[in-house]
Order: C-alpha cells, then structure tokens, then sequence
C-alpha cells in the first residue's frame, strides 16, 4: 500500500500515481456494453495474469459498498469506479503498487501509485504491468490517434500523471491562484484536494498533465519531473521564510495540535484534516520528530469509509470520530515507541 | 450491492440500529429509504437509527481523476462546432452510424464520448476539429502496441531525423545534411 512506504521529497510530496487507459478492439465501451461482453472482458484480463505469481483478482462488483468507497477514499481507485453498477474487477499486484481496474470508464485502467515523488519509477511500474497486457490483448489503437479511449481526452499515450504536493507555505503566501495560472500555460493542471485553499483543505495539491495526444510519455513526464521540481524547490524557500519569521506562532500551534492528537477522544474529519497539515509541516521543518509517512498513513486510514471497513461494520458518526481518534492515538503510540 | 427491500436498484442507504443492545444494519436505494422513513418504519426508535452514506468523503470532489470534468462536456464539445456547422454535421451524423456500436454523432455531441473505438475510423473526419481543439494536435506522438511498434519507431526515427535536417542546414553544417538526407531516403523506403 503507498501510504505504507517512506518516499522520496516527502516532506513536500505526498504520492505520484500514473494510469494509462486502454481499451479492446471489438467491444463496445460502457453504455453500450451488455453484460455478456462486460464479463467477457474482465475473463480476458484477468487470463492473463492467471497463471502468474503475485496477481491477485478482486470481484470489485461484488465488494460492500464501503469497501467500495475507502479504495477511493485511499486514491486507489476512482470513486466513479467505486459507484460503478455492473460487472468491474480490480486486479492487484503483491506489493498493492499497481491496480488494473477493468471496466471502469475504460475497458482497463493500469494504474501504479507510489509514495512521494518518484515519477520515473512509477512509470517503470506501469509500463511493466501494461507488456503484460500488450502481448497478449488486442488493445485498441491507431496511428494517427493512438491509444484510443472512450473519452477523446485521454486519446494518444492515455497516459495521466499525477503528483500530489503538500502546500501549506504556498497557501500561507497566497500564491496558489498564481501558480494554478502558470501551469496552465504549460498544459498542466492543479486541483485541490478538499475544496480551493481553505485553511481546511489540508494543503494537499494534486498537479498532472493535460494533454495526451501529440506529447510522447517521456516529454510529458520530463517536463512533470521539471516542473514539480521546482515547485518542490519553492514549497522548501517559503517554509524557511516562516521559520526565520515566525517560528513561534508555528511551533506554538503544532505544539498544540499535537496535545488534541494525543489526548482527544473523538476527531471530526474536518478537524483531522487540519491537524494534519500543520502536524506534516512542524515534522517536515524538524520542530517535532515523526516520521511523515506515518502522517499521511493517518490521513488515509482516518477517512470515513475507510474507518467502517478497518471496523468491519457501519459506524455513526460520533462512533467514526471515536475510532478515529483511537487510529490517531495508535499511530503516534506506535510512532514515538519506534524512537 | 442491491437495495434489500426491491432487490432492484443500487443500495446507496445504510440505516444502522441500536435497539436495546440489538444492533441491526439496513442496506436500501433511496427510493426505499425515502418511502421507508416517510411511513415511519424506519427511524421509530427515535434517535438510535443513523443514516450512512457511504461515498460520503473527505474530499469535496475527485482529488485524482476527472481531468474531463474540468470543463464540461458542453463546453469542449457544445462549442467545437460553429452553429452553422454543428446542424450540417448533425444532419450528416443521424444518417451516419458506427457499424460496430450504433452511435451517431448526435449521440456523442450529447455524451461527449464516443462509444466503440471503431467510433474514431466511423466518424474520423467529423471528430478531428473537436479532437484539435482539446489537443492542440491532431496526431499521436508517442508509444505503440508491440504490434504496431517497429512502424512507430521508424517513424519516430524519420521525425527526429527531419528536424536534425533543419538544424543541420540552419547552421550550414551540409556535410551532416547530406549524410541526414541519404539516412531519410532509405528510411522513407522502408516506411
């Protein structure tokens, strides 16, 4: 699972994850698939990876809704996908790095997600599952347009790459609306991941290109590496602004973060979310010693379906909120006894 | 999962109950939930029974996908054509049929999405303005099926060369040029 590894840059990068979307010729794509073709589909798949060790399948349309939904809320599958009615399956690699989903708005979405910023080897991860697929499979393509895709925004490489970015000094600036517009120009985009710049949003940025058709892998994947680089490099020049101007007011605030963390019996998502962005840019400048990876594991397993699913059952909210403050609790028991 | 009550429609309602110790989960469409609720069935106990969404989420919207839904679908695809054009096109489209899928033009201005990828050969010269504009380009640049890969790469090869060619006569270094030109020519013969 990503969120279980240290990666590289995480004291600004939080993931790296990129799909490529590709497709079968002779089927139709969802809408007109009935559900003979949809099973044929997933039966082709998933024959290719039968026979070979470390695959796992998983009959997605089979899974509770909750589990379901914490796979999106954990950015391992689409919530298009996980609110997808019919026949889809996911198929997992052994060290959970790549997921193929089949028959999500593409007939096979080939994902591999790794924690902080590691583009290249993201790349090698998916390119490794796609040969697989490409031997054996008649994926559908053109010259002229490449790989084709249902949506013709995804036509040429099919290929999406994604960074997401922890921001806090950018926000604290106001230089969010700025750097949106510049990447624009270069054909990339930036979303928020909670809603735009709230001091609530946790900070978390999500930066991938725009354009597939006309832009070979490599070109788009060289100017992501150059770009979030530099992002990288900019995030690290304003956190040490604040730490020359106003290190006080920061420490102060972690500081009290970390007595909620530590003590409270029930956290509300909203409140999670918070703590932990001022808690991942205290560890991040050193003003309390906790491995960051840690941070963005309680992110992830703190999210409300996926509290259901750790619990094996539906919880009501103020359930939710006391279970999430035990996972809290836990992760940083088990964070200061690794000293 | 299936509503329990119709067994029909998508559950999307969870209803979890505590009475007196008697824990009891409901899975039901909203439909269900709705006439459920409305005729006091569910809830009766007061305050013990909870309604569950199960995408409700952190995340206000989709942090990873969904690039497509940065404009809408009415904006890529509703504006590529003038309006003069998009009723010569659609007149063209409802009597033009994909042989594979069934799906016309009207449909995809409607979708935003095609429905087959024989769609792109059906409807090539209809879908490459729509396809420039969200672009930029109209052809592939990049990788290719192992089936089609030793044609690509060739062709990668000849693009490469040809703007090596112009660099080469723009700083009038012709001998490199000559040497390009005779490489182009034999490639271009196997092409």
């Amino acid at each position: 699972m990503w969120y279980k590894n240290k990666g590289q840059e995480n004291d600004v990068a939080v993931s790296t994850r990129i799909r490529l979307a590709r497709n079968l010729n002779g089927y139709p794509f969802e809408g007109r698939l009935n559900e003979e073709q949809a099973k044929e589909i997933i039966e082709k798949v998933w024959s290719v990876f039968e026979g070979k060790s470390g695959w796992t399948f998983v009959d997605f349309s089979a899974l509770p809704a909750i589990e379901r939904a914490s796979y999106a809320e954990r950015h391992i599958v689409s919530p298009e996908f996980a609110k997808k009615q019919g026949p889809c399956a996911l198929i997992v690699n052994e060290e959970a790095s790549v997921y193929i989903m089949v028959l999500e708005e593409d007939h096979l979405r080939i994902q591999a997600i790794s924690a902080g910023f590691d583009l290249s080897g993201t790349m090698k991860a998916v390119t490794d599952a796609e040969k697989l697929l490409d031997e054996v499979l008649d994926i559908a393509y053109s010259e002229k347009l490449g790989y084709l895709t249902h949506c013709p925004t995804n036509l040429g490489t099919g290929m999406r790459a994604s960074v997401m970015l922890h921001l806090p000094a950018y926000i604290g600036a106001g230089g969010i609306r700025n750097l949106q517009g510049q990447l624009e120009k270069l054909g990339l985009t930036m979303r928020g991941m909670t809603g735009e710049g709230s001091s609530a949003s946790g900070g978390l940025y999500q930066i991938s290109n725009q354009i597939t058709l006309g832009i070979t892998e490599d070109e788009t994947i060289a100017k992501l590496e150059d770009v979030i680089g530099q992002i990288i490099a900019k995030e690290r020049d304003l956190r040490g602004r604040i730490s020359r101007d106003s290190l006080d007011n920061l420490s102060d605030r972690v500081m009290r973060d970390m007595g909620v963390m530590m003590y409270a019996t029930r956290i509300g998502s909203a409140e999670l979310i918070s703590l932990y962005s001022d808690v991942r840019l205290g560890a991040a400048l050193n003003l309390l010693s906790l491995p960051i990876e840690k941070l963005d594991e309680m992110l992830m397993r703190c999210m409300p379906n996926t509290i259901c699913a750790e619990r094996e059952g539906m919880l009501t909210p103020a359930e939710r909120d006391r279970a999430r403050a035990a996972i809290v609790r836990e992760i940083l028991g088990k964070a200061n006894n690794a000293e | 999962m299936l509503c329990e009550r119709c067994k029909k429609k998508e559950a999307t309602f969870y209803y979890h109950e505590n009475v007196n110790g008697t824990e009891k989960t409901y899975s039901l469409c909203r439909d269900c939930a709705d006439e459920l609720k409305k005729s006091g069935e569910l809830g009766k106990f007061g305050g013990f029974g909870t309604e569950f969404a199960p995408f409700e989420s952190l995340f206000a919207h989709d942090p990873f996908e969904n690039i497509d839904s940065l404009f809408s679908k009415q904006e890529i695809f509703g504006s590529l054509f003038a309006p003069a054009k998009t009723r010569q096109l659609a007149e063209r489209g409802s009597a033009k049929k994909c042989p594979l899928c069934g799906m016309t033009l009207s449909d995809f201005s409607r979708e935003g999405k095609v429905g087959c990828p024989t769609c792109y050969e059906t409807f090539a010269d209809e879908l490459e303005p729509a396809i420039g504009r969200i672009h930029g380009r109209t052809a592939h640049n990049g990788r290719a099926p192992s089936k089609f890969r030793e044609k690509t790469e060739l062709k990668n090869r000849i693009r490469a060369l040809e703007a090596e060619q112009k660099e080469a006569i723009k700083t009038e270094n012709y001998e490199r040029a000559a040497e390009i030109r005779d490489e182009l020519k034999n490639l271009r013969g196997q092409a």
